[in-house]
């Protein structure tokens, strides 16, 4: 049986040492470090605001910040693959999270994860073509009151039907939050120089 | 879940004894302080299985296979009672009158469950893996597992990974033990190793592009206790089974780690370090364990062979003591003892040097002894390296010898006519010194420089025990093998002055004799080169190196 | 019975009740003030452990205890907010936040005091966006007008107060998991001893409470331990927060006394108000996901911290109430259970590790139709086998695994045998064979019930 094999030495040809974080991001990344005692804990809120920033946070981005949180890049890679929020490859401009936790699942929540995945056209994990979307399931989002639960980026969208998808994913505004935000972990516009390729 | 049943009850005179006295399985063991039940349990001779638990390393208590029962005070009626759960012993300390057993249903059932569930994602790889013989999975199995499966389901498939350029990662293999990660973390202080993912699709990997590259990192292959590390050097290469260990010190450099020297069929395949606290704990670098290879290669010096002018005969093994006794003998009658010396290499051992060296005084009461060529490289390299200065637990000497304080021992013990090398090495330029037996024995090539050989040529008897043939060797009137470490036997001093014994493991190559057996009889001796019958004769001159430095044995179940 | 006049969500509807001035009207941060001007941190200790408060987080430890065991010589105190609520069923504590987060910061401050901190860490889990600007501007607040920060209330004590969010895993609500998650580490829990309270976060005494357990304090302060002990059962003393989902009427957070029966909950008209379309009830599960399963006749078990054990369930857990009815498959309910725990298992402990995943493969395959009888007893017998309670796992998320596995095994056995019975032995294998298409000849229809 061919079992699948791993160069891990040899870095992927595009994946290049140029560093990738503007000085705007490494700012914001320092401004927490005054919040704990070790400049590793700001890791968290540092690959949040990556993500928000960049799309997704690729080796080169986890480079730069091991470098900026002096601890070696192999920890910013333990870190970042143990928590499910974290992307490690590009995703949509819209991320729809679908609840899978048991209360939404007994209000119908497998008929609403068959009708975003057939409606986009995409698995799990996945990006639509044009880029707009994303999709995955979580486990339980806590509102379990109004299941099934949709998150599309930070906006919860409340009992929702298979019926409302398409509806739902065709509205412009279905990410808006109606609350006052705080821009603490929200990413930064990127330069038109630093706008990534397709592929990372 | 704080049900706190846990360690109260116990006098607090018992803590003030400083050889705890416990109990595991009805039986009294006496331990060292301070230690916890585990180490003490192995170190009492009782197999109790674990793998994440290293004494080199932190610890974690995470696979849950050494767990015990403990007596513990009831929290309302106050008697020691077995507690209802069990408890990790790697993680409890030992303490006075404090009682423990792992002889129980409760303990070996959470045995046999540990062992299934490790093997309900493992490959069937034992016929192919190279961990087979030495594999704690095997073993633990055999002695506390299951014999039967329940899985019917898929097993998760995880990759094989090459993560850097001596080692591989055969992903499926691995049982999380994390022994690998906290190394690097804890001891090299490189941290290349991390996990990934989390559950049971939990793999441990490396940086893309910052592969597992230090100086230590072939002792992540040791600790692994399953076949999921693995040295490219030895993939494939034997079976362990085969393979006989003979005790051993690293020639690489002054430190002097402990090791095994893994033979069969007349071949080295692998050194594996020894333990040996204070020295090299449990740990080798890279540089000795795998600078072993000029062992097997062909260009070696094997045959004696001299020179009487422009012809070249290769005499027997026989012969070659009345020959260079002789020719030795001309020199001083012609010229005077004075023009007679030796340089003694730092590659040779005690045993090997004090014989060479009372064989030319016996030739010649005053002639000229130094120490030869000592090579350092760099400097001392200390690990961990992100570490505190000061903190550093193994270091790899810029010596790239093992035995400079041995040979200076001898010729300190010995006294008479010294001088520096460079002393010698003018005075045979200018013809001072007419006959000359030059100790080489350096596996690098390159240290018989040409420079070297334009002096050689102006000396009447030049004599020259080396590895490897080169310009000077050509110069040679008598050329004699300087065999391998693992050929030999003797005693090596290590850079703290340690005296450390290692064994011959292999024959010396077809055609050769080893160093120790040549000089015994050039010297006068008569039988077997053995390294004590030659200490005997040392130690009353020496009195330092009769004091053998014999690690503690790792108990036999430690691993 | 009468209804229960709302403590923690007394402000809940109320127009404007997020903002400070709002909040302070109502009383809000009057006993703080009372706290930081009149009280020493042992007074505001005895205070709570007069009142008997447990953690409303799951394991339900008395706080007053918890806030005892810090060491008497410290410099450096951290607390820990424990906001990750990802227990499947719960909601009660984003319900609060987002409702009257200043309730919240309030506790805090009490709490902080109490333990000396200095430094107090709202982890919140990633998955609340809006729950966390509503706090995040609550605490904007909260600091411009000086209730954080230093010397507050002119009383000589500072706390600083950050939220740090998470990033998707339920083992960092454990709390040294959450603890190594602040730290910048992957979540996974530590050994005990040392505990947080000795050696906590960056190795200093620490204490992790949750988010309704802080809440309730400023109600204990401004009414005293004693009124708490009225409200509830003799060892589950004061209000709490119940969260009820699945197909009723009225799902929602609901406040009461502790010790309100099951059968209230959903069926009472303050609370559920009973199933939608009049279906029977099959099963509940009381606690969030981890305590276990109840049936229909085991509806009038109290939800309180000591009657729920009396039913073979873990513990009153978060009380987060899920129902389900007659038309759930119960193969699918116990996929989705196993799924969960193997998904978000941490990883360390080999028997949770292998044993979730183990459990989550074979209820995969009972739930798509190839079960066997004999699957049934082995997944029971792996849930013996992993949890902190019988000593072999490191935290307690393999005892949640085990307990609604084996309860949900055992009280519907008969109906999982029937399911098995009736699979056609074709399809079974059929479906094994997708399922698993790596193996051949399996002995699936032998061993069947």
């Amino acid at each position: 049986m061919a079992w699948q094999s791993i160069d891990r030495v040899t870095p992927a040809d595009d994946d290049s040492d140029e560093p990738l974080l503007s000085e705007a991001v490494k700012e914001k990344i320092r401004g927490f470090f005054v919040r704990y005692p070790t400049k590793r804990a700001a890791l968290l809120p540092a690959l949040h605001i990556v993500q928000e920033t960049y799309g997704q946070i690729s080796h080169r981005a986890m480079r730069d910040i091991a470098d900026l949180l002096e601890i070696p890049p192999s920890h910013v890679l333990d870190t970042v693959s143990f928590y499910s929020h974290f992307w490690r490859h590009p995703r949509g401009q819209k991320v729809v999270v679908s609840c899978r936790g048991l209360s939404c699942e007994l209000m119908g929540a497998r008929e609403v994860n068959e009708a975003i995945a057939s409606h986009l056209g995409i698995r799990e994990h996945e990006t639509t073509p044009d880029g707009q979307y994303s999709f995955v399931t979580e486990e339980c989002l806590g509102a379990c009151e109004h299941g099934p639960c949709v998150l599309i980026n930070e906006k919860l969208h409340k009992c929702v039907k298979a019926a409302d998808v398409p509806r739902l994913l065709a509205d412009p505004d279905n990410d808006k939050v109606d609350v006052p935000r705080s821009d603490l972990y929200d990413g930064l516009p990127l330069a038109k120089k630093d706008v990534l390729p397709d592929n990372d | 879940m704080c049900e706190l049943w846990f360690n109260v009850g116990l006098s607090s005179e018992a803590s003030l004894a400083l050889m705890p006295t416990i109990i595991i399985d009805n039986r009294e063991v006496e331990c060292r302080e301070g230690i916890s039940v585990l180490q003490a349990a192995l170190e009492a001779g009782i197999d109790v299985p674990h793998y994440c638990y290293h004494p080199g390393l932190s610890v974690v208590a995470s696979c849950r296979l050494c767990l015990m029962e403990m007596k513990v005070s009831h929290p309302t009626t106050h008697e020691m009672e077995w507690a209802p759960k069990l408890i990790p012993s790697c993680q409890t300390t030992v303490r006075d009158s404090m009682e423990v057993r792992f002889d129980s249903p409760a303990v070996k059932e959470n045995q046999k469950r540990v062992m299934e569930y490790y093997l309900v994602n493992h490959p069937l790889d034992c016929p192919v893996c190279d961990q087979a013989g030495e594999c704690y999975l095997q073993d633990y199995s055999q002695r506390f597992g299951e014999p039967n499966s329940r899985v019917v389901d898929a097993k998760h498939k995880n990759p094989k990974k090459d993560i850097g350029s001596r080692t591989l990662l055969y992903q499926d293999r691995c049982v999380m033990c994390t022994r690998c990660v906290r190394f690097t973390e804890e001891v090299a202080g490189t941290q290349e190793l991390c996990i990934v993912n989390r559950g049971d699709r939990a793999e441990i990997d490396v940086f893309p592009g910052r592969g597992l590259e230090n100086n230590l990192q072939g002792n992540v292959v040791d600790i692994c206790p399953v076949g999921s590390l693995l040295d490219k050097d030895f993939l494939f290469e034997q079976r362990v089974w085969f393979l006989k260990g003979v005790d051993s010190i690293c020639p690489g450099c002054s430190t002097g780690c402990a090791i095994r020297a893994d033979v069969n069929d007349g071949r080295l395949w692998r050194l594996k370090p020894r333990y040996n606290p204070g020295v090299n704990d449990w740990w080798m670098c890279d540089e000795g364990r795998f600078g072993w290879k000029y062992v097997h290669d062909e260009m070696r010096i094997t045959r004696p062979r001299v020179r009487r002018g422009t012809a070249i005969e290769q005499p027997s093994w026989e012969s070659i003591p009345t020959i260079v006794q002789q020719r030795f003998a001309d020199m001083v009658a012609k010229y005077g003892p004075a023009s007679v010396a030796v340089q003694l290499s730092p590659e040779m051992s005690c045993e090997e040097a004090w014989l060479l060296a009372r064989f030319i005084r016996g030739m010649a009461a005053e002639a000229t002894l130094t120490l030869g060529d000592v090579h350092s490289v760099g400097e001392p390299q200390l690990f961990p390296v992100s570490g505190v200065a000061g903190g550093e637990t193994f270091v790899v000497q810029p010596e790239k010898h093992p035995n400079r304080r041995g040979v200076e021992m001898i010729l300190d013990g010995l006294g008479g006519a010294m001088a520096s090398r460079e002393d010698v090495w003018s005075k045979i330029g200018k013809g001072e010194i007419k006959a000359f037996w030059l100790v080489g024995g350096y596996p690098r090539a390159d240290w018989a420089k040409k420079e070297l050989s334009a002096a050689t040529e102006k000396l009447e008897l030049f004599v020259i025990q080396d590895m490897f043939p080169s310009k000077v060797t050509e110069t040679a009137h008598v050329v004699l093998p300087f065999c391998a470490w693992v050929e030999r036997e003797g005693t090596f001093v290590n850079q703290a002055g340690l005296v450390q014994a290692f064994k011959r493991a292999l024959p010396p190559p077809e055609g050769a004799r080893i160093d120790g057996q040549y000089l015994f009889t050039i010297a006068g001796y008569e039988g077997l080169y053995t390294g004590e019958r030659v200490r005997a004769m040392m130690v009353s001159q020496i009195p330092g190196l009769g004091q053998i430095h014999i690690p503690p044995p790792q108990p036999a179940h430690q691993h | 019975m009468t209804r229960f006049e709302p403590v923690l969500l007394k402000n809940v509807g109320v127009e404007g009740a997020r903002t400070l001035r709002v909040y302070e009207s109502r009383s809000g941060y009057s006993s703080a003030r009372k706290v930081l001007g009149t009280m020493t941190p042992t007074d505001v200790i005895d205070e709570v452990k007069k009142s008997k408060l447990r953690g409303r987080g799951g394991a339900g430890f008395p706080t007053g205890i918890k806030w005892s065991f810090l060491p008497a010589d410290r410099d450096v105190t951290y607390l820990c907010v424990n906001f990750d609520e990802a227990e499947p069923g719960t909601f009660n504590n984003r319900y609060l936040v987002e409702n009257d987060p200043h309730m919240l910061l309030e506790g805090i401050l009490i709490a902080g005091y109490a333990t000396g901190s200095t430094t107090a860490y709202i982890y919140i889990r990633a998955e609340f966006c809006e729950p966390f600007h509503v706090l995040q501007k609550a605490l904007d607040e909260a600091y411009a007008a000086s209730f954080f920060g230093n010397d507050i209330f002119g009383s000589g004590y500072s706390l600083e107060c950050y939220i740090h969010r998470g990033a998707g895993a339920y083992v960092c609500g454990e709390e040294t998991g959450l603890i190594e998650s602040l730290e910048g580490k992957r979540g996974w829990p530590r050994i005990k001893p040392p505990f947080p309270a000795i050696e906590g976060a960056f190795g200093k005494p620490t204490v992790v409470n949750n988010v309704e357990t802080l809440a309730c304090l400023p109600h204990i302060i401004e009414r005293g331990a004693e009124w708490f002990c009225s409200v509830g059962t003799q060892e589950s003393t004061g209000p709490k927060l119940y969260t009820l989902s699945g197909p009723v009427n009225r799902p929602g957070c609901y406040e009461a006394p502790l010790g309100l029966t099951v059968r209230e909950l959903i069926e009472g008209d303050d609370f559920g108000q009973g199933m939608i379309g009049h279906k029977k009830i099959k099963g509940v599960i009381p606690g969030g996901l981890s305590v276990g399963i109840l049936t229909a006749d085991e509806l009038d078990c109290q939800l309180d911290f000591e009657d729920v054990r009396r039913y073979g369930l873990l513990g009153l857990g978060t009380a987060g109430v899920i129902v389900i009815n007659e038309d759930a498959d119960m193969r699918a309910v116990l996929a989705n259970v196993a799924r969960f725990y193997a998904m978000e298992s941490c990883g360390q402990c080999t028997q949770c590790r292998e044993g979730t995943g183990w459990i989550d493969k074979i209820a995969k395959r009972l739930a798509a139709g190839a079960g066997r009888g004999v699957d049934l007893d082995l997944m029971i017998e792996l849930t013996r086998h992993m949890g902190v309670l019988p000593g072999m796992s490191i935290c307690g998320l393999p005892d949640g695994a085990a307990y609604p596995i084996r309860t949900i095994i055992e009280k519907f056995r008969d109906e999982l045998e029937d399911l098995i019975r009736r699979q056609e032995p074709g399809d079974a294998e059929a479906a094994m064979k997708q399922i698993n298409p790596a193996v051949y000849a399996l002995p699936m229809t032998e061993q069947r019930v």
